[in-house]
């Protein structure tokens, strides 16, 4: 068997983790010490192999080490992609089929409706601007299959139960519908029968009608049920994750296992991981791949919480600032928020996820001027053709930075990237100054201002829109252009504490680094407990639920056995889906043990629920005489990894070593020329403080200090901005 | 925890006396400042200079997204209390912050045109008093769904204020509203269709104290559990309105605190005068001068229905009339020329037509804008006494409003859609029609547990009338709410336990033809399985019994069909079971009647209201909303289009596209449409001679018809409607200087 995690034995004890976001490929090595090392490199799609070398290489290096020998010495290597979401919003994934319940032909054409996900207020409220999604299927390859199953009611037991059968499978529609998709030359098979979440067994039998029919006809095409990817209510969130999952996940597989396959070329003896999306680490694997769809900005937020657990923070905001956006995350009581139902690209999954939100501004943004002379900022992006400075056409963010001074030319990537400063100006000069009538350094002065206060407003927002207070947050801030915009994106609000690291830049490869290695399985369920209820009752409930857990530890040990977990070494976390009968949306509460027994443990589980309601909302909502209604038992498996770790380091004079100081340049910052000196991240030390205007400058970013600030390093040399 | 959360709500509950020096206004006097400020000005609460915005943008900025900001979170955080999937995500709810007089500062995401409608309530309250006898405290927690004293558009939307007062004085509202699932009247569900008066409206609510210190009293939970019939949804939908306000209320306490009193009071005065400014550039910037007229028609079916109430027992045709005049300080709607009130459930207060206006206007106008109150004040409306807009008479029933105001609304829109594509802005104007449908009712199960229900989904998206420039879309929007969702069948299910899918559909080919063609609307087979001792439903409705919401379509196109129902009674449904060939929507059903497939012992199509429709094992119900109407002479069309339309299924009649848009095809041996472009251009031709051999000339046309507005040859619901309608000045004159009539021409209403 491979190994799906290496121990942490003394040979091996070094971890790799990369982050290919649509820029970058950044790559970060944990040193046995818990010291880190970032290697950069510009993302290539269509060869990610070649950039994680690249990347891998170049962390390596820097410790004067060989890419084969940090591979060797390696106890675990997690690598986090944008391939899943740029084959969505390229739609350049498999040709997909449907077999959906017979009289929701239409259903991916319809899509629930919806047709404003990822929208702002402003834009919603324009209906015009309302659109469905780029179609995942065609419309002639979904068939409809003569059966039904009942969900039971909100009322309770009067009438069917759930999973009563209506209607019984149609095998003859089937193989007819299986057989019209073999023709089309479809390249997976889904199903989505209704309620195959109370009970999966008419999807199962289509399951395998289809796999027959496909062994008669001598093709060799997946068949991917709905029940087996999000065994969840609400079908047209189920319908979402099967689609991600048919059409982008297994063929990014191929592209993961290729990566995989360079790593274990270079002597890694474990599985690659990835993230999934709503935290935790999978093997390529993993069946239900689609959950690892935006693993990127996932690293980041793990890797915040696993900041404000060393730290002791209560309460972070992050704020993430790449090439093509600034996402911003929240972690209370040291956990991630999480959202139950993921909107990505325009389509609303069944799907966990970390709770993000974002802007189209990032570095590498396009800016220009339209012909009513309004100033747009994104959101197409360079990528990692970064600006007219480097190798792209279109005036960006760091075309401008680079021309007003905040970033050095010189100094891209430690200088392996030269960048062109007179282009940038020249650029600047007829998208933006020229148009508008302005001066070249006042209209670049100008398009940050603007970049930065929609930075500033999402953070705002972000905060005041849960409710909570901005005085009580410590901003982590991070991403290539991250310290290079922090100055403007946190100006004016007041945080506990504003902080980075000196890897800011490769922060999210970071954090995907502190992941655990967990899976979650969930299981539907429509069990209710009305007030009242009989001791027997009571009893009966908890065997079920107890029953439920013990059957999810089943699938979970097996499932995470076949990728190489000890099934000895897992731990588990027990949870439930619950919410007053009546209500539509369930409320995750995470119980202390996975002990339920009899009335007593019922009556825990109702606690914790109340515990957790009221955290939310105000007392007047509860409604306990409603009673209760369980719709998910899920369970969280996770197996051990090593972890990094944050040193503390010896502190040094508030002064800042000689040999630290680099040169000192002029900025045109705030609409005038103003001295900032330069200073090498890598030689301040902690316990240093940095008076602003000043550059810190790192082969990876540019922290910029501003007049009046201050930057002092910590003994983690953690960076705290005054 | 939830006794932590009670004393925190306690110590938010700031329910300060004034010290004695300090005269605290009423209401009512705060109400008459604003008025007198506004009027004597012609800017909000007489704000002429933007003082707070101009010498501190950034503050003022930061103070508008905290309170923005928390609006946006009350929704985002306490829907998920909720027991409806309208209010959960069908973006039937709403929440907002107000100013003491009611007018809207700030609004979350839903069916946000209800804002416009906050000042009634508060007037209410401020003109009898409700501060002065008995007091308004910090935390009160006010119930409203009476039309006439809270504006509230029909019982079925139901709203919770809940007052911020800080030392003594009220200064702002938080609001909550949402549309339930049962609403109590004779007829169940949350539009009661036949109510003649407002008595048989359901659980009908002046501006009433239902709470203290952001808690209901407890007598307010018996008032859902004996006067509706879903007590659990709407006791959670109650908790919800009341939750989100809880998160307004405790933020505002701490904006004032961090601002301090004197900047909140300036600053949201600027916030509506900064709104109200920028709405007026916009309307200058989009529409152009001039009056746009739009008519529609809607027919109330009652004779023979109401026997019990005799006064009631007649059908009515409503006229909807409206004019759009951009002017300088905005726009006028007019809705002078519409029908009188009537003993019907139709009839709108005031409060409901602003609702329905809203829509379009804050759409085409706020979008870019704080969407605040200024909209209000850059909209006038003129909705005349006695009209069914504005009843003279204070029972008139307001149940099912939305049945014909969704018309209003479609005219108003409509008006700016011609008016931006005259100026052209062709990515902004399209076919607006508002054909919206849904179903209610009532059950008894076999154990004898009663629930009333209503399901909403194609409330939830209609497809989109065909651009200026392309087709339509199929289920992209809604006019009423801008995150419309039709909500998940799995969730629709729990809610009526005997009532199953067999279809959710694209009804193809139901649209309005045209140049380009609407987007499709909507059809679901329900199926009634074991219905247990009672199970009945009935369904309101805006785009049945009526003419679409546009009588006419957009530049020589037809607008989107109107909707309809069967009901199909006593069937063999267990054969077609067996077979795996169930109806799946409205046509197939109907062709597999036709084919002798499926047998029905008591067909109904229903293309008026219909009464209560009693549910046996293996009935079926069967609806159909949501179609949309074209742009363009179909004769225009692109006659790849069509084939394009004819090979995917979205047209699935030739021989009707063939007298429609004159297109000659054949079926090659895969049974592929191809066009056959010479008999095609030869058809067309054909056509419009056609159309030229059957029209007359105007003037023709004119003195036949005018013989029979002399002579009173009209219907009786014809007479009678445009008896009502002349009797307001302005569409007598209209109407009296079109057919150059006689001067003391009338018309009197005749018995039918």
């Amino acid at each position: 068997m491979t190994e799906v995690i290496a121990a942490a034995d003394s040979d091996r004890q070094y971890i790799l983790a990369l982050d290919a976001g649509g820029t970058m490929t950044d790559a970060i090595l944990v040193k046995p010490d818990g010291t880190f090392t970032v290697g950069k490199s510009i993302s290539r799609r269509e060869n990610e192999p070649l950039s994680y070398r690249e990347s891998t290489s170049d962390a390596a290096a820097q410790i004067g080490m060989s890419v084969e020998e940090i591979h060797s010495l390696c106890a675990a290597d997690i690598y986090c992609g944008t391939g899943m979401l740029n084959t969505i919003l390229t739609g350049d994934g498999r040709k997909v089929g449907l077999l959906v319940t017979r009289g929701f032909e239409d259903i991916t054409v319809m899509e629930g409706g919806l047709s404003y996900l990822g929208q702002s207020q402003a834009e919603a409220l324009h209906q015009q601007l309302h659109k469905h999604t780029r179609r995942l299927v065609e419309p002639k390859n979904v068939h409809g299959v003569s059966e039904r199953l009942g969900g039971g009611c909100y009322q309770g037991n009067i009438h069917l139960p759930a999973g009563a059968e209506l209607i019984p499978l149609h095998e003859g529609q089937v193989r007819k519908g299986a057989n019209a998709l073999i023709d089309a030359g479809v390249e997976v098979i889904g199903i989505l029968f209704l309620y195959s979440f109370v009970d999966p067994i008419h999807e199962h039998q289509a399951k395998a009608i289809c796999e027959s029919v496909l062994k008669e006809r001598n093709v060799d095409i997946p068949v991917v049920c709905s029940a087996d990817v999000a065994p969840v209510s609400k079908e047209n969130g189920r319908l979402k994750s099967l689609l991600f999952q048919c059409f982008a996940a297994e063929q990014v597989r191929e592209s993961l296992l290729a990566v995989e396959t360079q790593a274990r070329e270079y002597g890694f003896k474990g599985r690659l991981l990835t993230l999934l999306s709503y935290g935790g680490a999978v093997n390529m694997e993993y069946p239900r791949l689609y959950e690892t769809m935006i693993s990127g900005p996932i690293g980041g937020l793990i890797g915040a919480q696993f900041i404000a657990e060393k730290l002791d923070l209560n309460s972070v905001v992050t704020a993430d600032m790449g090439g093509t956006s600034f996402d911003v995350g929240l972690i209370i009581d040291k956990r991630i928020g999480i959202t139950k139902s993921a909107d990505l690209a325009g389509h609303r999954l069944a799907l966990p996820m970390v709770e993000l939100d974002s802007v189209g501004s990032g570095a590498g943004s396009v800016v220009y001027v339209d012909e009513y002379k309004r100033l747009h900022v994104g959101p197409e992006s360079a990528g990692a053709k970064v600006g007219i400075c480097f190798k792209y056409d279109r005036l960006t963010v760091t075309d401008i930075n680079v021309a007003l001074g905040y970033v050095d030319p010189d100094y891209f990537l430690g200088g392996q990237m030269k960048l062109d400063r007179e282009r940038a100006l020249a650029a600047l000069k007829e998208t933006v100054a020229v148009p508008l009538g302005l001066d070249v350094y006042e209209a670049g002065a100008g398009v940050l201002d603007i970049v930065n206060t929609e930075m500033n407003d999402l953070l705002r927002t972000m905060i005041a829109s849960k409710g909570y207070d901005t005085h009580d947050f410590t901003l982590l801030y991070y991403g290539g252009a991250g310290p290079v915009h922090m100055y403007g994106f946190a100006e004016g609000i007041e945080f506990a504490d504003v902080i980075t690291l000196p890897w800011a830049a490769g922060f999210s490869a970071f954090g995907a680094a502190c992941a655990e290695y967990m899976h979650r399985y969930d299981r539907g369920s429509r069990l209710l407990i009305p007030n009242g209820m009989s001791e027997e009752g009571l009893t009966d409930a908890a065997t079920q639920i107890r029953t439920a857990w013990q059957d999810l530890e089943r699938d979970a040990r097996a499932e995470m056995a076949l990728e190489g977990v000890d099934p000895e070494m897992l731990k588990f976390r027990y949870g439930v889906s619950a919410r007053y009968i009546g209500q539509l949306e369930s409320f995750d509460t995470v119980l202390p043990n996975g002990e339920m027994e009899g009335p007593s443990g019922i009556a825990r589980m109702i606690a914790a629920f109340e515990e957790m309601y009221t955290k939310i909302y105000p007392a007047g909502a509860r409604f306990p005489d409603a009673g209760y209604s369980l719709t998910t038992v899920n369970l969280e498996a996770i197996a051990p990894k090593p972890q990094p770790s944050l040193p503390e380091h010896k502190l040094s004079g508030k002064q800042p070593s000689a040999e630290a100081y680099v040169e000192s340049r002029d900025v045109y910052h705030k609409n005038k020329w103003t001295k900032f000196s330069v200073y090498e991240m890598a030689a301040l030390q902690p316990g240093n403080e940095i008076l602003g205007p000043a550059i810190i400058r790192d082969p990876m970013t540019t922290v910029v200090i501003p007049p009046a600030r201050m930057m002092s390093i910590d003994a983690r040399r953690i960076l705290h901005y005054r | 925890m939830a006794e932590a959360l009670s004393e925190r709500n306690e110590v938010l509950v700031k329910n300060l006396k004034p010290a004695e020096s300090t005269p605290v206004p009423t209401l009512r006097e705060i109400i008459a400042k604003r008025d007198q400020l506004t009027e004597s000005t012609g800017h909000y609460y007489g704000v002429t200079e933007l003082s707070l915005r101009d010498s501190d943008p950034i503050k003022y900025e930061r103070f508008y997204a905290k309170m923005h900001s928390a609006v946006l979170a009350a929704r985002e955080s306490a829907r998920f209390v909720a027991a409806s999937p309208g209010s959960r995500e069908m973006g039937e709810s709403l929440w907002g912050l107000a100013t003491a007089e009611g007018d809207t500062l700030a609004v979350s995401l839903g069916f946000l045109s209800h804002t416009a409608i906050l000042p009634v309530s508060i007037r209410y309250m401020a003109n009898n008093d409700y501060d002065v006898n008995d007091g308004i405290d910090d935390g009160d927690v006010y119930a409203v769904s009476d039309g006439l004293t809270g504006g509230v558009p029909h019982p079925g939307d139901f709203y919770t204020y809940v007052p911020i007062v800080v030392e003594g004085e009220v200064v702002s509202w938080a609001v909550g509203i949402n549309h339930l699932m049962e609403n109590g009247a004779p007829v169940a569900g949350s539009w009661a269709t036949f109510s003649v008066d407002t008595f048989m409206d359901g659980l009908v609510c002046p501006p009433m104290r239902t709470g203290r210190k952001l808690k209901q009293e407890s007598w307010w939970k018996a008032i859902w559990e004996r006067r509706t019939r879903a007590a659990t949804m709407n006791i959670l939908d109650d908790k919800m309105r009341l939750a989100g306000c809880a998160m307004i209320h405790e933020a505002v306490h701490k904006l004032i605190d961090e601002f301090g009193m004197a900047y909140y009071k300036r600053a949201i005065r600027e916030v509506i005068e900064e709104s109200r400014r920028m709405i007026l550039d916009n309307m200058k910037a989009l529409l152009v001068p001039g009056t746009y007229n739009g008519c529609a028609f809607r027919l109330v079916r009652y004779e023979g229905l109401q026997n019990v109430w005799s006064h009631a027992n007649k059908n009515t045709l409503i006229h909807v009339r409206a004019s759009v005049e951009p002017n300088e300080n905005g726009l006028l709607l007019d809705t002078e020329g519409s029908s009188k009130w009537g003993y019907h459930s139709y009839n709108a207060t005031p409060g409901g037509a602003d609702c329905a206006v809203f829509l379009g206007m804050i759409n085409s106008f706020s979008h870019n804008t704080k969407v605040t109150a200024g909209i209000e004040l850059a909209v006038q409306r003129h909705y005349p006494v006695g009209s069914i807009y504005n009843p003279d008479n204070e029972y008139a029933s307001n149940a099912n409003l939305w049945a014909q105001t969704v018309a209003l609304n479609s005219i108003g829109f409509n008006a700016v859609s011609r008016a931006t594509y005259s100026r052209g802005y062709l990515e902004e104007s399209f076919t607006i029609d508002g054909n919206w449908g849904a179903f209610q009712g009532a059950g008894t199960a076999k154990d004898g547990t009663s629930y009333g229900f209503t399901n909403f989904e194609w409330l939830g998206g209609t497809g989109r009338g065909a651009w200026c420039y392309r087709d339509g879309e199929p289920l992209v929007w809604a006019a009423w709410s801008q995150i419309a969702t039709i909500g998940d069948a799995e969730e629709f299910e729990s809610t009526v336990p005997p009532l199953f899918y067999l279809g959710r559909k694209l009804l193809k080919g139901y649209f309005g033809y045209g140049k380009y063609r609407g987007g499709p609307g909507n059809s679901a087979v329900h199926w009634c399985v074991e219905p247990g001792q009672h199970l009945a439903l009935t369904r309101p409705n805006g785009g049945l019994s009526c003419t679409p919401s546009v009588g006419l379509g957009m530049s020589g196109a037809y607008p989107g069909p109107g909707s309809f129902m069967i009901s199909a009674r006593g069937t063999n449904l267990d054969e077609l079971i067996s077979e795996g060939e169930t109806p799946r929507d409205a046509t197939e059903l109907l062709a597999m009647i036709d084919e002798g497939q499926l047998k029905v012992e008591n067909l109904e199509i229903w293309k008026t209201d219909c009464p209560e429709l009693a549910l046996k094992n293996n009935d079926l119900f069967v609806d159909a909303a949501g179609s949309s109407g074209g742009w363009g002479d179909p004769l225009d069309r692109d006659p790849m289009l069509v084939i394009e339309d004819l090979n995917t299924g979205m047209t699935p009649n030739y021989n009707f596209v063939h007298e429609m848009n004159g297109v000659v095809a054949v079926q090659n041996d895969q049974g592929e449409w191809q066009l056959d472009e010479q008999a095609t251009a030869e058809k067309r031709i054909a056509i419009r001679r056609a159309r030229l051999d059957e029209s007359q000339t105007a003037e023709s046309w004119w003195h036949a018809e005018r013989q029979n507005v002399v002579t009173k040859n009209f219907k009786t619901e014809i007479q009678e409607m445009y008896a009502q309608s002349i009797s307001f000045e302005k569409f007598n004159l209209e109407f009296c200087g079109f057919w150059q009539l006689e001067a003391g021409y009338s018309l009197e209403a005749v018995e039918s």
